[in-house]
């Protein structure tokens, strides 16, 4: 299956670079190493060095954002295709909402995926194996057949066990998870949903964190990233893959998707017509407080 | 050399816990970093790489500089320099040289960092071979070796039956002293050195490739995250910024703290003002990689870089130091190889 | 540990007086507290910090021979800067320095000076041209140019006066907008150059200002027949040390903080980086 889908995906980036319908295809190649990694191809002589497996886990949107502006002063923005699973799609989805990214500029070569796997355990993903949607809600062409895959439910199993713990156990818990965080910043630059030009982490003015890399600052800066990305996290998980120091990062993302749906009724990257509940003000709203 | 087992390391070690700090591989959930341990029995001795270099014990991640009193006009100055005596244990020849290269970035040009040099000048060094180089591992492409003794007070090479232990400066001899072991003529192991090597360009070469369009396309898919920075031994930049810790009618104590930074953020070196003359991260991993192999050796007389190997580990998104030293290098044969040294 | 021997800790200094020079911009004078040497020439920088915040670099605009303290021309842009402005006489500052090569004023005895000041960038520049004024046979003609965006951003206004009476010594200056009451020259730096077009016989250019300013300064000083070994610039850059440690300053392989922030065009042209 990952054989065809990687032929297909050759040929089509081919043909879109050959049409000039856009100027360069974002996808996976393996590095030299053998690992799997981002891609950027402008030549379709080049488009043989995007691969698919199941180890394609990274969130390709993310670079969307270094494309907001054209190359000289008063050029236009050029096209990308950008390969996207179901996920990714609906972090480009998040992306078209808040107005970061003109739909027009990407062509989403979208992927019906399987799932991910593990890197050192090559066992499927957890959010994978959760996932209820193999085929990208949207695209401008599709790759491989949707697969058979019978998705387990979601029974917010991974949290269950955190929300049992007092909050004082809790603490304890983040605070050993935290204690071996970096301040390395890689899950806010791998997530699409983080662009701010300057982030709340590292504002000096106001004065929000400091630059001490000490617990009371990183469980502010992940406690608050969480909280940025209510109702817009799309669970992708590529802040928890990107950690150097594996900190169970979707824990924290996850249990605000579960409030959020909880509140709401809502899930980021969805459905396009409904405005994100966090961003939207109603006058006959009643929050059960 | 001496020739010890384990269980007479572990019992060293706890006697040295209670006079100095030991700083030693430990689990830490699910990382092996070099950390304070409590015991012997804290310590992992079998590892490969720890996932930091322990290059936070000489300049640390978040360190106080002054400690600062201000009563109206009356200020007073503390400066909170490194007290406590330090034994790093299983520190590995590379991240061993990559104190070397701090020395040379941070000590040996006047002015001293003192807050570097204080804590140097207060930690042992015990090394520890590896006996092979491990995945990512490049040391001997840059002058290295997996059983390189320069840069440790006490080498440890892993033998059957234990450790032989050499005593490689009159520090490290001072420090051994209380080790049970015995003599033996057994040589020190000379460690595999197979691996894949890479040319690393002399750093005369590199001004000529500086505007190539190579470096747009390796740098494209860089994240500007700091891991790469922060995880390597010779790696030292940072920032420096005072905060109010305890603010009353009797006054204001201050803290200035210093804290690693990173030349990969995009807000590296803007200015109040907003100008950046680094704004596209093309800029900021091109300087990188020229800081540590063409400004570091012409500055300071030693290239950043140790070959340990985690910056491709850490990497999410693969960008790969021993790939680019490769490219590099082909870049500099084919101009050679053109006739066109215009350099 | 003396304060001698740590690079990163400040002398202590008391604010003894502030004036407004400028929108947004005060003249600092600092003196030390205990007396702690401080043997400084035009082109050094210091660090001033405003404790509690932190603290930056600033260029000296004074003169040992003219100020017993030291001066600094701030502008209000930052955290830092804007703690700055805040403060009262009497009030106890940090003081790191003084850092950086300063200004080959020896060197260049006996030549024809032509000095380039561009909105705040001309603070370094004030003690260049006290120096030349108060060691006049040293030096040939002076020739000053003096910018600003507007004419409520033109700095040491009260001095110009002096200068354009001194012996040997033109001020010209020039606004890129005008306000309802300026008179002179409207029109960028660049502009001005090219009518003043001083001789490049035995002549040195001294520039400072925003980056963008020094660099079509200098095409327009080669324009008039300049060569590269003519012409000095300070510069700057984001520092946190100021001493060549904590790497941030490096324009390609040199530091503005210990290799500068004075530099001839010639070094400026072999940078791997532009400054810009």
């Amino acid at each position: 299956m990952s054989e065809s889908i990687q032929t297909a995906l050759r040929t089509r980036a081919r043909e879109l670079l050959e049409l000039g319908e856009v100027s360069c295809v974002v996808g996976y190649e393996r590095s030299p190493r053998g690992r799997v990694r981002p891609a950027f191809v402008y030549d379709p002589a080049d488009a043989d060095r995007l691969v698919w497996d199941d180890t394609c886990h990274h969130n390709l949107m993310v670079y969307l954002h270094d494309r907001k502006n054209p190359p000289r002063r008063g050029e236009e923005i050029p096209r990308v295709a950008v390969v996207a699973k179901p996920c990714d799609v609906r972090a480009l989805n998040v992306l078209l909402h808040e107005g970061q990214i003109a739909r027009e500029k990407v062509f989403v070569i979208g992927v019906a995926c399987a799932g991910m796997c593990e890197e050192s355990t090559e066992e499927l993903q957890a959010r994978c194996r959760r996932c209820q949607e193999r085929v990208p809600i949207f695209y401008d062409t599709l790759v491989g057949e949707p697969p058979r895959v019978a998705p387990v439910d979601e029974d917010w199993a991974d949290l269950a066990e955190l929300e049992r713990l007092s909050a004082a156990e809790r603490l304890a818990f983040w605070a050993r998870e935290f204690d071996r965080c970096i301040r390395c910043y890689a899950c806010r630059q791998a997530c699409p949903g983080c662009y701010c030009f300057e982030c709340m982490a590292e504002q000096v003015d106001p004065l929000w964190v400091g630059i001490a890399v000490e617990l009371p600052e990183k469980a502010f800066f992940h406690v608050m990233r969480a909280y940025h990305l209510a109702g817009r996290c799309v669970q992708c998980n590529a802040c928890e893959l990107a950690c150097p120091m594996h900190i169970p990062l979707s824990l924290l993302n996850r249990k605000l998707v579960k409030e959020v749906e909880a509140l709401f009724g809502y899930r980021a990257g969805g459905d396009p017509a409904t405005p994100p509940p966090l961003a939207t003000f109603r006058k006959d709203e009643e929050l059960p407080l | 050399m001496k020739l010890t087992r384990r269980e007479q390391l572990a019992a060293w070690l706890d006697a040295l816990m209670e006079r100095a700090t030991v700083i030693a591989p430990r689990q830490v959930e699910s990382e092996l970093l070099y950390r304070p341990v409590a015991a012997s029995d804290e310590v992992v001795f079998d590892f490969q790489r720890t996932a930091m270099s322990p290059k936070g014990y000489f300049l640390p991640s978040t360190e106080v500089l002054l400690e600062i009193e201000k009563r109206g006009a009356e200020v007073t100055l503390d400066e909170a320099l490194p007290q406590e005596e330090q034994v790093l244990f299983a520190i590995r020849p590379c991240d061993a040289r990559g104190l070397r290269v701090l020395d040379a970035l941070l000590v040996e040009h006047e002015p001293a960092d003192v807050y570097y040099a204080g804590r140097r000048h207060q930690t042992t060094l015990v090394g520890l071979a590896c006996p092979r180089l491990w995945p990512e591992c490049f040391c001997t492409s840059i002058g290295g070796a997996p059983d390189d003794s320069s840069d440790v007070d006490v080498m440890l090479y892993e033998v059957d039956g234990g450790y032989l232990v050499s005593e490689v400066t009159a520090k490290g001899a001072a420090l051994l002293a209380g080790l049970q072991a015995e003599e033996t003529d057994q040589p020190a192991p000379v460690s595999d050195r197979d691996g894949p090597s890479v040319l690393v360009l002399e750093a005369e070469a590199w001004p000529a490739l500086f505007n190539e369009l190579y470096w747009a396309r390796f740098t494209e898919r860089c994240l500007s995250c700091h891991a790469c920075t922060y995880v390597c031994p010779t790696c030292r930049c940072f920032d420096v910024r005072d905060y109010t810790t305890a603010a009353g009618p009797n006054g204001i104590r201050i803290e200035r703290l210093r804290s690693w930074d990173s030349c990969m953020a995009a807000a590296y070196r803007r200015i109040a003002g907003g100008h950046n003359p680094r704004s596209s991260k093309m800029h900021r991993l091109r300087n990188r990689y020229y800081c540590k192999f063409n400004y570091c050796p012409q500055d300071f007389g030693a290239v950043a870089c140790v070959g340990c190997g985690r910056c491709i580990a850490v990497c999410p998104v693969g960008v790969d130091i021993v790939e680019m030293l490769g490219d590099v290098a082909a870049l500099a044969a084919a101009r050679v190889g053109e006739g066109g040294a215009d350099e | 540990m003396s304060e001698r021997n740590n690079p990163l800790r400040p002398y202590l200094g008391t604010l003894v007086g502030i004036q407004n020079t400028a929108q947004d911009i005060k003249l600092f004078q600092i003196e030390l507290n205990d007396g702690q040497p401080f043997d400084y020439r035009p082109g050094q920088f210091a660090f001033v910090s405003a404790f509690g915040i932190g603290e930056a670099p600033f260029g000296l605009a004074s003169t040992a021979e003219r100020s017993p303290a030291l001066e600094f021309a701030i502008n209000r842009i930052g955290t830092v800067t804007d703690a700055l402005h805040s403060l009262e006489p009497g009030s106890t500052v940090g003081v790191r320095g003084p850092l950086g090569n300063g200004f080959p004023l020896q060197d260049i005895k006996g030549q024809n000076v032509v000095v380039l000041g561009g909105g705040i960038g001309g603070a370094p520049l004030r003690p260049v041209i006290h120096t030349i004024l108060d060691h006049r046979d040293d030096y040939g003609r002076l020739t000053i140019l003096w910018a600003a965006r507007t004419p409520s951003l033109l700095i040491f206004t009260d001095e110009y006066d002096q200068w354009a009476a001194a012996p040997d010594t033109e001020l010209h200056m020039t606004v890129d907008e005008g306000d309802g009451r300026w008179t002179g020259h409207v029109g960028l730096i660049t502009q001005l150059l090219e009518q003043v077009a001083p001789s490049p016989e035995n002549a040195v250019a001294i520039i400072c200002g925003p980056p963008i300013m020094i660099k079509f300064t200098l095409l327009t000083l080669e324009k008039l027949k300049f060569q590269p070994g003519q012409m000095l610039m300070t510069l700057e850059a984001k520092m946190k040390c100021g001493i060549g440690k904590c790497g941030r300053c490096n324009m390609g392989g040199k530091f503005v903080c210990v290799d500068g922030p004075v530099f001839w065009y010639t070094e400026v042209a072999g940078f791997l980086e532009s400054f810009v």
